[in-house]
């Protein structure tokens, strides 16, 4: 497995493991809008998400010990998940703008704009991956 | 305009062995891409730029049209 695959990988538990947390904390329960003790959760989640990023990208450069640099199949493939990923986005957008529109206060909003900010990642990232695995 | 797709393989596995057994890595390297990349193309999983195919096959000191093939059926 190449090290840019090892870092999607490395993503994904990241992004599943710190918003599924979040999200465990923060939707049980809540009100109408967001409560400060949500608004540091969030913080949390983000600043974890950028740890472990940053942390565990450093460890599998280091097990790599080879060139990291991405070469032309990594490019493609990155390109054609961020389109994937981009797509998803729009998606989640639009659902998010209609979930604001139907639901009173700004909880529902800003948590289904946030879970869809996640999906879209994941769909980015899944979907390179699939790449990987199954070529183009 | 109709989508015209063919499918692209190549022999570079085979020429590999027949360079003393060059190994993926060696190739790689030679060429500057990772060695899951030439797995990539050895599996007909990935089909290389024009410029990587001609990396290639000057590595083999062969025409690029030696090594892939393209083939529309």
């Amino acid at each position: 497995m190449s090290f840019a695959e090892r870092t999607l990988w490395l993503q994904v538990a990241a992004l599943v493991a710190v918003y599924g947390w979040f999200f465990s904390a923060v939707v049980p329960g809540h009100g109408q809008d967001i409560a400060p003790d949500q608004v540091v959760l969030f913080v949390i989640a983000a600043v974890a998400l950028a740890a472990i990023m940053a942390v565990g990208l450093s460890i599998l450069a280091i097990v790599a010990r080879r060139d990291t640099t991405p070469d032309e199949r990594d490019r493609l493939y990155a390109l054609l998940g961020t389109r994937n990923g981009a797509f998803a986005l729009g998606v989640a957008v639009f659902v998010a703008l209609v979930t604001g529109v139907a639901v009173a206060g700004n909880f529902a909003f800003l948590n289904v704009l946030l879970a869809g900010w996640v999906v879209a990642q994941l769909v980015g990232v899944g979907s390179t991956i699939v790449l990987y695995r199954r070529g183009t | 305009m109709g989508k015209r797709r063919g499918r692209l393989t190549n022999g570079v596995r085979h020429l590999r062995e027949q360079h003393a057994g060059m190994s993926q890595q060696e190739l790689a390297d030679r060429v500057g891409v990772s060695r899951q990349t030439i797995n990539s193309i050895e599996a007909n999983k990935y089909s290389p730029s024009l410029e990587v195919a001609f990396l290639i096959a000057g590595v083999f000191e062969r025409k690029v049209d030696d090594v892939f093939t393209y083939s529309t059926s």
